[in-house]
């Protein structure tokens, strides 16, 4: 990483006074009761690494405008395909140089040092990514960031800032990937994701860790006047993962949706805390989260609609609907609203249930195989979820994925 | 004589620990069609999901044999593979789970091989057509949203595809309009031949009218209480169940 700016160094002193003054997180806080901080390494306790079983093949490059591929944080050499005029794809670190005027008031003003996870990455972050695409400009294909743990290391940081300029369009997607590792790595991520008005941005972020990696994973997002922006979160990976997704609608006409997938198996612990803050009126929101547990897994899902006063025509919903599938896997679902505005419309609704024997009974009875017919319902119980990817090789290849871990 | 493609003996069936077959004694010989008639609660659908392997049907005494093979020893995807096909009566809906994949897994399961993309979608699109579907029907999702006519057209178009040796249709006929029921009823005489045992289970006589059989059961009370030719419908049609001890009628409401 290049010499940072004197402005960035300071920041980085403010993150680590801030974590000196920040409480310790004990697990006994209200957010805090369903995945210990310390196992997540919130407390900057260090985990030891571990070895892994083998290596991860990055996947292959084509079909992306740009890649950036992070090795235990260490850059790897960037590929990029081609981008559009004025369009920028950067190592993050380098951008605070580089482009000072783009970076400096956004970074960390979505996610920034008052709580422990924002102010741990705020402090150690290496792995950046940073993406900029200027005023009426279309990346047509998505720009991809790789973060990967060998074990070699206990620690992983990884920090995304996309800004999607007036009328713009990208897609983005963050990959999380290692082997399985034989001892723990602790990883962080923020992503903070800028759309002004009537820009359009799907952010992708999947979390596809082998055993061994705990991960707490923060990403923001906000949307301008007539925005779309859409924020899919994959969930398959590591052992203890929590996922903290907010959307701001800051413009009216703001469309902004939060899609999640996530399936856990083994001993595997996900909890995701999904939120959308309405800060303007005639604004959108739905937040869709679905979840197969099997196994002994255990998830949580914590929902929240926050509607302030001064809100009106807010349109709001959220849904988490899980799918166990033995006896001993267990989901717990916390469907929240804090309405503060008259003259809104909001939703929410939670469910856990379990894999229907009359749907599995009439699959097996055209010949479907038990199996297979589990993978179908599952497959099927994602659907929803996975329409909304809008790139078919990317969509596959997470079904695949999410289908693989069926048993 | 060749062994009868399904052959049931003194077979005893519990639901949740409750008996609800006692005893059902049923042959059927390859290529007849039978009818399977009583009132509510007599077992007949018990009947059929057993014989499919539905898990809450429990075989608790007797033997069913099909095309020689003890349907006691064998799985629901098993015994479909063997070539037994259950047309329900209350198909399930599964979310997201297209027409189409469902459709070519389940052939590919039944043949124990796969078919080729360009075989199937030839294959769909000819029986589709028997069945008077619209070809935009193999993107829905399985039964989601589907009609109770669609709802029956798709189990018989799922019986043309599989090609069992042996179908069993439940209450195939209930809540279908005329139309509805001539098509099924087309579907089902389509494929009739020597090749195909089918047993049709229903309450009432309509259907029967289209799909006439070689051979009628009554069912009453958990047992096969009596058999007879076509005339036995036709009796059924006119007095109902009452020979039976049950006051229902056997013709359909008008």
């Amino acid at each position: 990483m290049a010499e940072a700016p004197a402005w960035a160094a300071e920041a980085r002193d403010e993150a680590v006074a801030a974590l000196d003054a920040l409480p310790v997180l004990t697990g006994t806080e209200e957010e805090w009761r369903f995945t210990p901080p310390a196992e997540l390494g919130m407390n900057g306790d260090d985990a030891t690494g571990g070895t892994a079983s083998g290596t991860i093949d990055l996947p292959a490059a084509a079909g992306r405008s740009a890649r950036l591929a992070f090795i235990d944080g260490a850059p790897a050499p960037a590929e990029v395909a081609d981008l559009p005029e004025g369009v920028i794809v950067a190592e993050l670190g380098e951008a605070l140089a580089a482009h000072e005027d783009l970076v400096r008031d956004r970074l960390y003003s979505l996610a920034g040092l008052d709580d422990r996870p924002g102010a741990l990455n705020a402090a150690s972050w290496d792995a950046g990514t940073f993406v900029y695409v200027p005023r009426g400009v279309e990346v047509t294909l998505p720009v991809e960031t790789i973060l990967t743990a060998t074990g070699a290391t206990g620690r992983v940081f990884g920090r995304t800032l996309v800004i999607v300029e007036e009328g713009a369009r990208a897609t983005v997607i963050d990959r999380y990937l290692s082997p399985d590792l034989d001892g723990a790595v602790h990883a962080s991520s923020v992503v903070e994701l800028f759309v002004a008005d009537g820009g359009e941005l799907e952010h992708v972020s999947y979390i596809g860790w082998g055993r061994g990696v705990r991960h707490q994973a923060t990403i923001r997002a906000a949307a301008g006047k007539d925005a779309r922006v859409r924020s899919v979160n994959v969930t398959l990976g590591g052992d203890i993962v929590r996922v903290e997704p907010t959307m701001y609608c800051r413009g009216s006409g703001a469309d902004a949706r939060a899609l999640g997938l996530y399936f856990a198996t083994g001993s595997q612990h996900f909890e995701h805390r999904v939120v959308s803050r309405h800060e303007a009126p005639q604004a959108y929101s739905n937040l869709l989260y679905k979840g197969a547990i099997q196994d002994t897994a255990h998830t949580v899902f914590f929902g929240n609609l926050v509607v302030p006063p001064g809100a009106p025509g807010t349109d709001a919903y959220q849904t988490n609907r899980n799918l166990i599938l033995n006896e001993g896997a267990r989901a717990d679902t916390i469907p929240f609203l804090e309405i503060e505005t008259a003259e809104v419309k909001c939703s929410h609704a939670g469910a856990v249930g379990r894999v229907d024997d009359e749907q599995l009974f009439y699959l097996m009875s055209r010949g479907v195989p038990e199996l297979e017919a589990k993978h179908q319902i599952v497959y099927g119980f994602f659907q929803e979820v996975l329409d909304e990817i809008s790139f078919d090789e990317l969509r596959d290849e997470l079904a695949d994925a999410a289908r693989a871990k069926v048993r | 004589m060749a062994d009868p493609i399904l052959k049931i003996e003194g077979l005893e069936v519990a639901v949740e620990d409750k008996p609800i077959l006692k005893g059902v004694d049923l042959e059927v010989p390859q290529g007849e069609v039978h009818a399977l008639m009583g009132p509510n609660g007599s077992g007949k659908s018990t009947l059929a999901y057993a014989l499919a392997g539905h898990p809450r049907y429990e075989i608790t005494g007797g033997s069913v044999f099909f095309d020689g093979k003890d349907l006691a020893e064998m799985e629901a995807d098993e015994r479909a593979q063997a070539g037994l096909f259950l047309a329900m009566q209350y198909p399930v809906e599964v979310p997201g789970v297209s027409v189409m994949n469902f459709l070519r897994s389940a052939v590919n399961a039944t043949r124990g091989e796969e078919i080729p993309v360009r075989e199937f979608a030839k294959l769909f699109k000819e029986k589709s057509a028997l069945l008077q579907f619209d070809p935009s029907f193999a993107d829905r999702y399985l039964n989601e949203g589907f009609s109770g006519g669609e709802k029956k057209r798709h189990e018989i178009l799922q019986m043309a595809l599989l090609e069992p040796k042996f179908a069993i249709l439940d209450e195939t006929d209930s809540g279908l309009d005329v139309d509805a029921l001539r098509i099924v009823s087309e579907g089902v005489n389509a494929q009739r031949g020597p090749d195909l045992g089918v047993l049709i289970i229903t309450h009432y006589t309509r259907i029967l009218n289209y799909i006439t059989p070689d051979v009628v059961h009554v069912m009453y009370e958990g047992r096969i209480a009596k058999t007879g030719g076509p005339e036995l419908a036709e009796q059924l049609e006119q007095e109902g169940y009452v020979g039976f001890g049950s006051t229902e009628p056997a013709a359909a409401p008008r």
